[in-house]
């Protein structure tokens, strides 16, 4: 219990990873509901992959210029942060095209992308003389480095798309249930679908640049998933998974800190395992 | 034509640019009762597609005189049953065109939409999961959905399909009681000659690549169903 009180105090040295942590973990569940909907898990999977090779094309392009990378970390972010967001975008709005049309192997492609992206993550890495230099750190999501600036913004961005999504809600709903409905009530469906794509991969660079692909993943999904199997209507589709993400973040910080854990994998090794135990009970109790 | 709320002027329709059925001509009256008739693949969901505005004409013109609003009515086989959505909660999506982006629907628009429940029989559904609900329980649902659309026209593609007879008889039966009640026009693509027969009053007929256009009385004799018949298994 001394480390909770640790935690909870304001003058916790590692207080911002705790607010991002918890932050990224209500958020990310609630564009993960709408991947889950969509049966676009993979998708979840691919996209924070594609967001880190983002980074990492973005972090070499000075040095592939000539130029000596910025010395300033939150221009080095900022860089990271344009990466991340061009490669989340430019992949799900191509993928989601493809998905429409509605030909060929979609998860064909997606593992295609993710392995690609993967390999191409570690390539320009290992051709980058600076990448030991914190970039590493930056790809991993490592946590425990996250400053008040790097806080201000995450937290912001989260916000606008949780207003977003809360504002449009009914939208993205009709949408993603019943386009040939949404059309027939004048609904743009295309402008819709690039919308929530948007926050989608809005929410996933900011993910990947705080916490990693790997864990951006689990709080994209496992949430979600969880979520899915107690919802009885939206409402709590939404809630019951940004609660799960949120409080699991909380728990997992605060375990990994009391047993000398990684933060990250500490919190998707604990969000398996509330799903596992989600299904046991639904199983058990729910028949 | 006079009375007609949908006009087809040389319409051809089909996709990606390439015709399935064209030189189709035809009124459709205000307050009638329209089936639309014929085998798999002749262009009937093709065309209600395009009546609807999801799919581009290939040539020639739709009247809709004057703007009408259409209360569409999918087959619930096509839902995905990973949506938790309760039937009030897809009943309500009928309101959305009204209700514009960043706004929700008003307390007297969840009243509107518990009518329609009531008014289709699917009070009891309100609250149930929709997933979970039996084909004829989830098309009532959705033809409430498309009640509370206000809609001027109601188009139904196959709402009998994956339906067990009685619940058939009984889904027909209402929808010829609200096509009275509401003076609504109907739109009903089906398979199922004797339900055709019984409640609708025109016909429009895909086979070969053409359309018969007439009332039930003209198109159902023995001379005419033996024609086409004949056509459709040439």
């Amino acid at each position: 219990m001394e480390s909770l009180k640790q935690i909870l105090s304001p003058e916790f040295l590692l207080r911002n990873s705790v607010y991002t942590s918890v932050l990224i973990g209500f958020a990310c569940p609630l564009v993960g509901v709408f991947l889950v909907l969509r049966r676009l898990v993979f998708m979840g999977v691919a996209l924070p992959q594609i967001s880190s090779t983002g980074v990492a094309v973005a972090l070499s392009v000075p040095m592939w210029l000539g130029a000596n990378p910025a010395h300033a970390e939150h221009s080095e972010h900022l860089l990271a942060f344009a990466g991340a967001m061009v490669f989340s975008l430019v992949a799900i709005l191509l993928l989601a095209f493809f998905e429409r049309r509605e030909r060929g192997l979609p998860e064909g492609r997606l593992g295609t992308v993710y392995v690609v992206a993967s390999a191409l993550s570690i390539l320009l890495l290992s051709k980058n003389r600076y990448a030991e230099v914190g970039w590493l750190d930056l790809l991993k999501g490592e946590i425990i480095t996250i400053d008040n600036y790097d806080l201000i913004i995450t937290a912001t961005t989260l916000a606008v798309v949780l207003a977003m999504l809360a504002l449009f809600s009914k939208e993205f709903l009709l949408v993603s249930f019943d386009r040939a409905m949404a059309a027939t009530l004048g609904k743009k469906v295309l402008l819709w679908d690039v919308v929530i794509y948007l926050l989608i991969g809005v929410t996933v660079s900011i993910a990947v640049l705080s916490v990693g692909p790997l864990i951006a993943f689990g709080f994209l999904l496992i949430p979600a998933l969880t979520a899915h199997l107690f919802a009885r209507n939206m409402k709590q589709f939404f809630v019951l998974s940004s609660l799960i993400g949120g409080v699991t973040a909380f728990l997992g910080f605060w375990f990994a800190y009391e047993q000398d854990w990684p933060i990250g994998p500490t919190e998707v090794v604990l969000l398996g395992l509330v799903y596992a135990l989600g299904f046991v009970m639904k199983k058990i109790f729910m028949r | 034509m006079p009375g007609s709320i949908i006009s087809l002027e040389s319409l051809a329709i089909g996709y990606d640019g390439q015709a399935v059925l064209s030189g189709i001509s035809l009124a459709i009256a205000r307050g009638s009762f329209t089936a639309i008739l014929g085998a798999n693949g002749t262009g009937k969901s093709t065309l209600l597609k395009t009546l609807l505005g999801l799919q581009p004409v290939v040539s020639g013109q739709i009247k809709i005189l004057p703007p009408a609003t259409f209360g569409y009515v999918p087959q619930a086989i096509q839902f995905d049953p990973l949506y938790p959505l309760t039937g009030f909660d897809v009943a309500l999506m009928g309101t959305f065109g009204r209700v514009g982006p960043g706004r929700f629907p008003s307390r007297a628009e969840n009243d509107f939409v518990r009518e329609c429940l009531q008014a289709t029989a699917a009070s009891e559904f309100a609250r149930k999961k929709f997933s979970q609900l039996s084909g004829g329980q989830k098309q009532r649902v959705l033809i409430a959905r498309a009640l509370a659309t206000k809609p001027d026209v109601l188009v139904l593609d196959e709402p009998t399909a994956g339906v067990d007879v009685a619940a058939t008889h009984a889904l027909l039966e209402f929808i010829s009681q609200i096509h009275e009640e509401r003076k609504l026009t109907v739109l009903l693509v089906t398979h199922d000659l004797p339900l055709v027969k019984k409640h609708a009053q025109q016909i429009i007929w895909l086979h070969n690549g053409g359309v018969l256009h007439g009332s039930v009385a003209e198109l159902f004799t023995p001379q005419r169903l033996a024609e086409i018949f004949e056509m459709e298994v040439g």
